[in-house]
């Protein structure tokens, strides 16, 4: 929990505090009457990379506090806590004023967020226009409830030195191209590692984007009616079982979201699906590995090619007493001066949903990671093309898909596999 | 004359309001509840208030972060038809089974064996509970290393004495996955049972041994006859707080496999989190959290009724 505004203006200190930032608070936009001397609590997962975090405490609070008064309080959870706090504050409704959301949290606590349409719509008119998937990730029944930050996507993750050795230099564009390879590899005891097991990221990151490749979805867009149950599936799957067959290693189906990033570093794998960390601490820990880590978009199915939307974004709860200075705040913080600094200090390995920034120097810092610019083009949440909504959630805890795919892979038949998916969907889409 | 006889009842009445505290105190029955009332306050508190609340919980429908609805007993009809949970509860009876019985088994053997006298005894019991100590998270991700084929100890064992590379896969496949979470759990709870049987070995009089042995009575009629019936009681015990230990068991699942390969070791309070923190339905996650009460209950009743008889 956040300790309370020590700023608070009815308190001494918060009063000398106001009394002193009040010359020095040159207002660029009006603030409400009585603003400075007031804190804001972010609440952030902690990042990957370090210096994202410290850019704000050591760089962008100090800022805001010199020009507002206002103090920015950056509160950071540990890795995977974020929807367990912001639970706790939308249950509580109290805690921080500002949050970080993950993928599924915008919908999930939509009605405990403020509406920021006129903001979000003012940064993407200002900034060159918003990417189809920040609207994807922000948007509740037609308004904004939440600001997208970034994307953190996923690509195909492939060893240059060992698919060379099969003559393939370019990154295959299809699955069945990518299959192709992955035999001549497994042969040559370089086998692939898709994670098929009960992690979060890495199963979905490939799982999704190759259920639509071949035209695949769980749910028509109207988000009622359970169409998993189609050819389109069924050739998905057939794909998936001899995939894993024939290119990877058996031990891919109790994988959690950190084994392929461990077999990776051991050399054990030629090809996975992951984020940019791996390529990140491949190049800081070992760096021979680093040299030879390619990153590529996904393959392309028969109805194109897909990636997942694995996005962050901001929202303000409604029930926060610095609400409107949090707005104030966030028009801040998403202009180009502060957010580009914060983009870039991360390098990319958060890629930013607005159109402004596709030229950015931050691109160039490191060429491998232009992928994951070019795969927000085609780049959908879990669930997609039906919104994301509390039954898409219990899907994906109950990992409806990731285990059809599993489950045929261990050896089921497609008929079955999808059999099952559709009735739990079913189950799922009928008890709401 | 009617009212000064009124009024008399009522002096008296007053003088005894007056009694000093001591007295109250004295009395052992005002005594003894004041004593219990903090217990029984914390108990309310911290069991009971959080029980009824689950039971509250598990007869709405209660998204996260919003106000829940009444719906009865929706939550559980959904539950029945849901595939996931039968499998859920088939792999929690199964896991309980096997590992509460490995458990007894070998802590017996282990208490029998650590009651002989050799050199360093002391110590080597102080090591026993090494497991039972190290904090479950921290051992189970060391297991998760000795189980990660890449690294493993096991596996690389196995290939060198001629399993064909890269050895099983004891996460990845369903029934070696299951078999993996319930040697950890029996890893860990192996010294519980060990030691608390230790302390009841060494009640049992030796005279009795003594006795026996005059009698003509051997090593197996001596554990059959003496050490058993006498320990009955504690393995009693041991057993209802292991099973219940075990039945609701969440940290070994959550880090190791998460419930995977396909559901293989999810077990009622792993399915139940992710259905109320990762689908955000407090509910149903209830609901499914509850459905482990009624086991619980009768098996708790029918050991008590068991221990009375005796």
């Amino acid at each position: 929990m956040t300790e309370p505004a020590a700023g608070h203006p009815t308190s001494r200190r918060g009063f000398l505090k106001l009394g002193a930032a009040g010359t020095a608070a040159a207002l660029s936009r009006p603030l409400p009457v009585g603003a400075a001397g007031k804190t804001i609590t972010i609440l952030h997962e902690s990042s990957f990379i370090k210096p994202f975090d410290e850019y704000v405490v050591n760089t962008l609070g100090p800022a805001y506090e010199k020009e507002t008064g206002i103090k920015i309080n950056y509160e950071v959870t540990s890795v995977g806590s974020l929807p367990t706090r912001i639970s706790t504050i939308a249950e509580t409704g109290s805690g921080a004023d500002i949050t970080e959301n993950g993928l599924l949290q915008v919908t999930q606590f939509g009605d405990k967020y403020l509406d920021v349409s006129d903001i979000a719509e003012d940064i993407g008119k200002a900034q060159g226009g918003w990417y189809d998937a920040g609207r994807e990730a922000a948007l509740v029944e037609g308004k904004w409830k939440a600001i997208p930050f970034s994307n953190i996507g996923q690509l195909m993750n492939w060893r240059t030195d060992w698919f060379a050795e099969v003559g393939v230099k370019k990154f295959p564009e299809t699955w069945e191209e990518l299959y192709e390879v992955g035999k001549k590899l497994k042969a040559k005891d370089h086998p692939f590692g898709f994670e098929l097991g009960h992690g979060f990221g890495d199963n979905h990151g490939w799982l999704y984007p190759l259920l639509w490749s071949y035209g695949g979805a769980e749910v028509a867009p109207d988000g009622k009616i359970v169409v998993i149950d189609s050819d389109e599936t069924a050739r998905a799957v057939d794909f998936s079982r001899k995939f894993f067959k024939d290119t990877m290693l058996d031990d891919v189906l109790g994988w959690t979201d950190v084994s392929n990033n461990k077999a990776w570093m051991a050399e054990q794998i030629s090809c996975t699906n992951n984020a940019e960390s791996i390529l990140w601490f491949a190049k800081r820990e070992f760096p021979e590995i680093g040299k030879v880590t390619g990153q590529a978009m996904n393959p392309a199915g028969p109805k194109g090619r897909f990636h997942l939307l694995d996005s962050i974004s901001h929202s303000i709860f409604s029930f926060s007493p610095v609400r409107e200075e949090a707005r104030l705040f966030m028009r801040w913080l998403m202009e180009p001066k502060q957010l580009g600094g914060w983009y870039a200090i991360a390098e990319s390995y958060y890629q930013p949903l607005l159109h402004g920034y596709d030229n950015a120097p931050m691109w160039s810092v490191e060429p491998r990671n232009l992928p994951y610019r070019d795969a927000l083009a085609n780049a959908h949440l879990p669930g997609w093309p039906a919104p994301a909504n509390r039954q898409l959630a219990e899907s994906v805890a109950k990992y409806v898909v990731v285990d059809m795919f599993a489950k045929a892979c261990a050896g089921a038949s497609t008929k079955e596999v999808i059999k099952n998916a559709e009735a739990q969907l079913k189950g799922i889409y009928r008890a709401a | 004359m009617t009212i000064t006889s009124e009024r008399l009842p009522v002096l008296v009445r007053a003088a005894r309001r007056r009694a000093p505290l001591r007295v109250l105190l004295d009395r052992q029955s005002v005594f003894s509840w004041l004593m219990m009332a903090l217990p029984l306050a914390f108990l309310a508190a911290f069991v009971g208030y959080p029980f009824f609340y689950g039971i509250l919980l598990s007869l709405q429908d209660r998204p996260i972060g919003h106000s829940g609805t009444f719906v009865g007993l929706k939550n559980f009809v959904t539950d029945l038809h849901d595939a996931i949970f039968w499998q859920v509860a088939i792999n929690t009876f199964v896991y309980t089974g096997v590992a509460t019985l490995l458990k007894m088994v070998g802590g017996l053997g282990l208490a029998l064996a650590m009651n002989q006298h050799f050199r360093m005894k002391n110590l080597v019991r102080a090591l026993l509970l090494l497991p039972f100590i190290v904090p479950t998270v921290l051992s189970t991700v060391a297991w998760l290393w000795m189980l990660d084929p890449a690294f493993s100890v096991v596996n690389r064992l196995l290939v060198a004495l001629g399993w064909p590379k890269p050895g099983p896969s004891w996460l990845g496949d369903p029934m070696l996955a299951m078999a993996s979470i319930i040697i950890i759990n029996t890893w860990r709870g192996l010294p519980f049972y060990g030691i608390t049987l230790l302390a009841g070995l060494q009640t049992v009089p030796p005279e009795l041994y003594d006795a026996a042995a005059i009698d003509g009575a051997g090593g197996w009629q001596r554990f059959r006859f003496i050490t058993l019936p006498l320990l009955r009681p504690i393995i009693l015990i041991v057993t209802l707080f292991s099973v219940i230990f075990t039945f609701a068991d969440f940290q070994l699942v959550y880090v190791l496999t998460h419930g995977g390969p396909q559901n293989a070791t999810h077990l009622f309070a792993t399915y139940a989190f992710d259905i109320a923190m990762g689908a955000g339905q407090l509910g149903l996650g209830a609901s499914v959290a509850l459905a482990m009460l009624p086991t619980l209950a009768l098996l708790i009743v029918a050991l008590t009724i068991y221990m009375r008889r005796d």
